[in-house]
């Protein structure tokens, strides 16, 4: 069994332990694509928030292939890209939201499809 | 999951409390948690995202009115029985002791 050891402290508190994993999956998506995050309601784990669920973004960078939460939550990882999607405050809150605000959210291939 | 850990966007809960000088633990189980939390990871007994789904299934009252480091205590014990690591058993007992004041 591994064991933590004094070496290894100061890193995880630090930086955590990353999630990137080294495998060769295509990405779905690039910069600049817009892309809808899907409205689905799973029963387990998912980092997928309810207020982005629906509404269309810009992907503004690929942060690269990642341990996908909602398989690895029970013990079935998919790995897959991870980007970092900018919605337009007026898209997730409405009319009254401010022009000049953009919320970013960190999102796997698998919260996503092309807008329409 | 649709649990009332996903609060963005929620409204009703007060201003946001930001103090600036927060400490890091404001006991000293807290700062105990901390330390368990970073052993049993890295024994490798569960990754981040089963410790968080098991925070998230708390129960919305209990997720509510318990603190950041109880939802944690929550979540490990939650996954360390399911994964059959602890028992029941062994929790109460060790609760019995330090109840007597054992440490």
């Amino acid at each position: 069994m591994p064991v933590l050891t004094k070496d290894m402290v100061a890193g995880l508190v630090s930086t955590g332990a990353s999630a990137r994993v080294d495998a060769d999956v295509a990405p779905s998506f690039k910069p600049g694509d817009r892309v809808t995050a899907r409205n689905i309601n799973p029963v387990g784990h998912t980092r997928l928030p309810r207020y982005v669920r629906g509404h269309t973004g810009i992907v503004d960078r690929d942060h690269g292939v990642f341990v996908f939460p909602d398989g690895s939550a029970v013990g079935k990882d998919k790995p897959q890209h991870l980007y970092s999607v900018a919605f337009d405050a007026v898209e997730l809150w409405g009319p009254e939201a401010s022009d000049d605000f953009k919320v970013y959210v960190d999102m796997w291939d698998d919260y996503l499809d092309p807008a329409k | 999951m649709n649990g009332v850990h996903d609060m963005g966007g929620m409204q009703g809960m007060g201003a946001i409390d930001v103090d600036p000088n927060e400490l890091s633990f404001h006991e000293d189980w807290e700062r105990q948690m901390f330390g368990m939390f970073l052993a049993v990871f890295a024994g490798g007994h569960y990754n981040i995202d089963e410790f968080r789904h098991a925070i998230e299934r708390m129960g919305a009252t209990n997720y509510l009115t318990t603190s950041y480091y109880e939802h944690w205590m929550n979540g490990m014990q939650t996954v360390l029985l399911e994964k059959g690591i602890l028992t029941e058993e062994e929790i109460s007992a060790r609760m019995a002791e330090l109840g007597k004041g054992a440490s």
